[in-house]
């Protein structure tokens, strides 16, 4: 897997998991071993999407009204 | 030397002029406020910063 | 430049409510709110500019060190009289109600005799030590080299199972300090509400009664009372210094008056808090002024004797009757003068700040305590007991929009509309608060759990975030929930692994064999109850020892004093002998991961027969690493709690009714029985750390769910009916002492009258299901978000945690998202 941020690569469980953005979706956070950034990460597909800044919500929105007002 | 009850800070206690209260007025960086610290009259002042003299 | 209406307008359609508070409270207010510092730790550390105060434990250490030979509840007096007749003390600008625990108003304090460990984190705790560091560094050591292998707890390791105190110190199963060291305790306000004076006059016809005793025939009956006679006096030292304290402002107040202060408005207000401290604690109350400055008091001074972290409190009801006469019969004051006073009541309490060890810092974020306020409920008659005070209570928590203390309300079928609607705007306004709590459906089961008498169950007060107590002579309760904690996933864990917990790497429960050989759900049901069993004993046991030996260990001459058990018994008021009649509990934090966990082996191991339980437990203990297709299956096609489903609810309610029955099994220290009461404080992220993955879908590292019978955040998909009518199924007084219903709606949603009628029908439907508690979290995604990026300018949004409020900025990010995540449930 490939940080987002700073492009360091290795396997998947070498970038510390924080914890999930929801638990029914594949989404988590983890954090890159090199720069400390927090990576978006697809877990089905071992993928690092995104850079996880204060005040982001790759998973989208709350589920429920918050969700179907989106 | 300087004793507390020779302090403006200084307040005795009505029944009792050996002991008494450093009353002062502090300024914190949120709030102002007046703060009481029991002492004794003839306590040695000649260190302390806030001495003033009546 | 004053605000105009079409600016308080504005604020209130983009439903900036801190903007509005702000903007409408009254300039006392404004500047005492601003004024007061923050103490809760901020996601887990202390503000900037945060103390420790050294003064009071070393006042208290050197009179403890002179009296080696006194009975310890005598030598625990004199200490906190020491305290309290010669720690600095101060008094705010503009302020009318005084008294805080420490010297200065950006001081926290600790307890010394508590806990070693305590001490020690103090000592290594960077940023809270007064400067010069070094010399703070020296007073610490100083102090921690005394104290070191004394501590009351340091005492109780001495006498506790060592196996058992392992398990219950390693963290991993269940949290608290089995001593009064740390804890919460009812305060008996009809006996308090006497006045000092009065109760040393009782304690002395008692002293001189037993006297009289001591000197006749001789009797092995004389025996107990000579340890009597230490334990009132003791009592008598400790009124006596509060009366002193209480002086000692009043003496203040004047000198500021007469030699500072120039304004002739606030030199009056300073007389009045000198004549307010003249009278009170000493007379009973008169006026509004001093019946809030009496209760502040009691519980200030309290805070001189041990870590409160609760305080069980019904202040409308104490208060209302001289709200009613000052304002409204003798208009002694304005309405907008008692909402000062009020306000300034609520800050005040926020103001006090207790150093906590990082343990319960991450579980109780943003906050000191959970001083939850009740309001509302019914008299000892049945009859309403809300009245104006409670609704100005309301309207001033709106204004000052403090995170603690919160408010739990009473809820009742006589409860006025207009009253309904100052809390709602209080829930629209978005502080999380109050909670609502079903009084008869509470009432009933404070009568079937702990046989409290009616009229007792109906004086109720939330002894600490959720669990009712009667605040009488034999209902007061002294010690904490005098039972335990228990991280209860680790039920659900420890039956797939045999006991052995792969967190702290030890066998912590019983061996109920390995999962892998179970043929049956109900084989597999059967060792988790054994787990069940295991846990809540061991905690009960070690907790009711700790409570046993606390007079011997700790003492409690401020509480005692306080009872009117203990005054006339001259016995310490967490003495199980004294009469009381036993309210324990066990908090169940991460109860709802066992419903789900269960129904989602039931279904995919046993009835499915899609896996394995032996590919199960591989998963799990890889963490679900290389499986995330298997743990979806887990999360998305097993049936989750809060969905209306009767195959997982039924779940959830024979583990309650399971539970429950162990409960009528196990006896607290009065020999009364034990229920469970889920919640969770802000316990889910502590323990996100600790509770390894499980078959719910949950990796090491997740956030747990957030209440004690809230669905997982964003796993209720069938609407807020649903979430009711499966929190319905269970029985709310037979299942357990209470339930934590977090739910969180939308504020565009619920604006204006539409909002507040729909509103009105969810309460209706939570009624007629029988449920006991339900709280609210009204504030949107956006601003969260906004609140995250750019917390300066959002640092009074405040959010329900779990039995707590907390502005949200305090609280860890971790935190945040859990309660971003949380679904927003549309009402209608």
């Amino acid at each position: 897997m490939k940080c987002v941020a700073c492009g360091f690569e290795g396997p998947v469980d070498k970038f510390r998991y924080l914890y999930n953005a929801r638990i029914d979706a594949s989404m988590s956070m983890r954090q890159c071993p090199k720069c400390n950034e927090w990576n978006a990460v697809d877990e089905l597909k071992d993928e690092a999407l995104e850079i996880v800044n204060p005040g982001d919500a790759p998973w989208g929105k709350s589920a429920g009204i918050e969700g179907i007002s989106a | 030397m300087a004793s507390c009850n020779e302090c403006k800070s200084f307040f005795s206690l009505e029944d009792d002029d050996s002991m008494g209260d450093c009353v002062r007025r502090i300024v914190d960086p949120r709030q102002a406020y007046y703060q009481a610290k029991p002492v004794e009259a003839d306590n040695d002042s000649s260190n302390c910063a806030s001495f003033q003299k009546k | 430049m004053a605000t105009t209406a079409k600016e308080i307008k504005e604020f209130e359609e983009k439903q900036e409510w801190w903007w509005v508070a702000e903007k409408t409270r009254s300039s006392r207010l404004d500047y005492l709110r601003k004024a007061v510092w923050k103490k809760g730790a901020l996601g887990g550390n202390y503000a900037p500019g945060i103390e420790i105060d050294l003064e009071f434990p070393e006042l208290y250490t050197e009179t403890w060190q002179e009296n080696e030979g006194d009975p310890i509840m005598l030598r625990k007096a004199k200490s906190i009289g020491n305290v309290l007749e010669n720690l600095p003390i101060f008094i705010t600008d503009q302020s009318q109600i005084v008294g805080c625990v420490g010297s200065a108003p950006h001081n926290i304090v600790s307890y010394w005799q508590g806990a070693s460990m305590i001490n020690e984190e103090i000592y290594n705790e960077q940023g809270i030590l007064p400067q010069p560091e070094e010399k703070s560094l020296e007073r610490l050591a100083a102090l921690n080299e005394y104290w070191g292998g004394n501590t009351a707890l340091d005492e109780l390791a001495k006498v506790l199972d060592p196996e058992d105190a392992v398990k219950f110190m390693s963290g991993a199963i269940g949290w608290g300090t089995p001593s009064s060291a740390v804890g919460y305790a009812t305060k008996d306000f009809r006996h308090i509400g006497k006045g000092f004076e009065n109760i040393i006059e009782e304690i002395d016809e008692n002293m001189e009664r037993t006297d009289k005793l001591l000197r006749g025939n001789p009797s092995p009956d004389l025996l107990p009372l000579y340890d009597k006679l230490p334990r009132w006096e003791a009592m008598q030292e400790v009124l006596d210094a509060a009366i002193e304290y209480a002086a000692r402002y009043a003496r203040l107040a004047r000198i500021i008056a007469e030699n500072f202060e120039t304004d002739p408005k606030r030199k009056e207000e300073l007389l009045r808090i000198a004549e307010t401290c003249e009278r009170v604690p000493a007379q009973p109350p008169r006026t509004l002024q001093e019946s809030i400055q009496y209760d502040h008091f009691v519980q200030v001074v309290v805070r001189y004797e041990t870590y409160e972290g609760a305080m069980p409190h019904r202040p409308d009801y104490l208060h209302g009757p001289f709200f009613d006469k000052d304002v409204n019969i003798n208009k002694s004051i304005t309405r907008d003068d008692a909402l000062d006073l009020l306000g300034e009541h609520l800050i005040r309490t926020y103001e006090i700040g207790i150093f906590s060890p990082r343990w319960t810092r991450e579980g109780l974020q943003g906050i000191t305590g959970t001083w939850v306020w009740t309001m509302g409920g019914v008299n000892e008659d049945g009859t309403d007991a809300c009245n104006d005070c409670t609704t100005a209570y309301m309207q001033v928590a709106r204004l000052v929009r403090i995170a603690n203390p919160t408010f739990s309300f009473r809820w009742h079928p006589k409860v006025k509309d207009e009253l309904m609607r100052e809390i709602f705007e209080c829930i629209r306004h978005g502080l999380g608060y109050p909670s609502l709590r079903n009084d008869p459906i509470l009432v009933e089961n404070a009568m079937y759990w702990h046989g409290h008498p009616l009229r007792e169950a109906r004086q109720w007060v939330t002894q600490s975030c959720m669990s009712p107590c009667p605040p009488t002579k034999y209902g007061c309760q002294p010690f904490r929930m005098a039972s335990a904690t228990a991280n209860c996933a680790k039920i659900v864990e420890y039956t797939l692994h045999n006991g052995y917990d792969n967190v702290v790497n030890m066998q912590m429960g019983p061996k109920t064999g390995n999962a892998v050989d179970f043929k049956t759900y109900d084989e597999f049901f059967e060792a988790w109850t054994k787990q069940m069993k295991w846990l809540l004993n061991i905690l009960v046991r070690t907790v009711a020892l700790g409570r046993a030996k606390d007079p011997e260990f700790f003492s409690r001459p401020i509480l005692s004093a306080y009872y009117e058990r203990a005054v006339e018994t001259g016995t310490d008021a967490v003495d199980y002998t004294n009469g009381e009649r036993g309210n324990a509990w066990v908090t169940a934090f991460t109860w709802v991961e066992n419903a789900d966990s269960l129904a989602a082996v039931k279904k995919l191991i046993y009835d499915d027969k899609k896996y394995t339980m032996a590919e199960l437990i591989e998963a799990l203990k890889n963490n679900w690493d290389g499986k995330e297709e298997m743990r979806l299956d887990f999360v998305n096609n097993a049936p989750k709690w809060g969905n209306d489903d009767d195959y997982v609810d039924d779940i959830m309610v024979q583990c309650l009714k399971t539970t429950a029955a162990h409960g009528k099994e196990i006896k607290c220290v009065c020999g009364n029985n034990i229920p469970i009461l889920p919640e969770n404080v802000s316990g889910n992220i502590h323990y996100a750390n600790v509770v390894s993955a499980l078959p719910n879908g949950r990796r090491l590292g997740d956030a747990l769910y957030d209440g004690g019978i809230s669905p997982g955040p964003g796993l209720d998909k069938k609407g807020p009916t649903a979430v009711l009518k499966s929190c319905g199924k269970i029985d709310h007084v037979l299942d357990g002492r209470a339930f934590l219903l977090n739910q969180r709606l939308s504020p565009t949603q619920l604006a204006g009258e539409k909002g507040y009628q729909l509103w009105k029908s969810y309460v209706k439907s939570w009624d007629d299901l029988g449920m006991d508690h339900v709280q609210f979290n009204m504030v949107d995604d956006s601003t969260l978000r906004a609140a995250q990026k750019d917390p300066e300018k959002y640092q009074e949004v405040i959010v329900r945690v779990a039995g707590y409020s907390a502005h949200f900025v305090d609280i860890s990010r971790k935190t945040q998202d859990n309660i971003i995540q949380r679904t927003v449930q549309g009402l209608g």
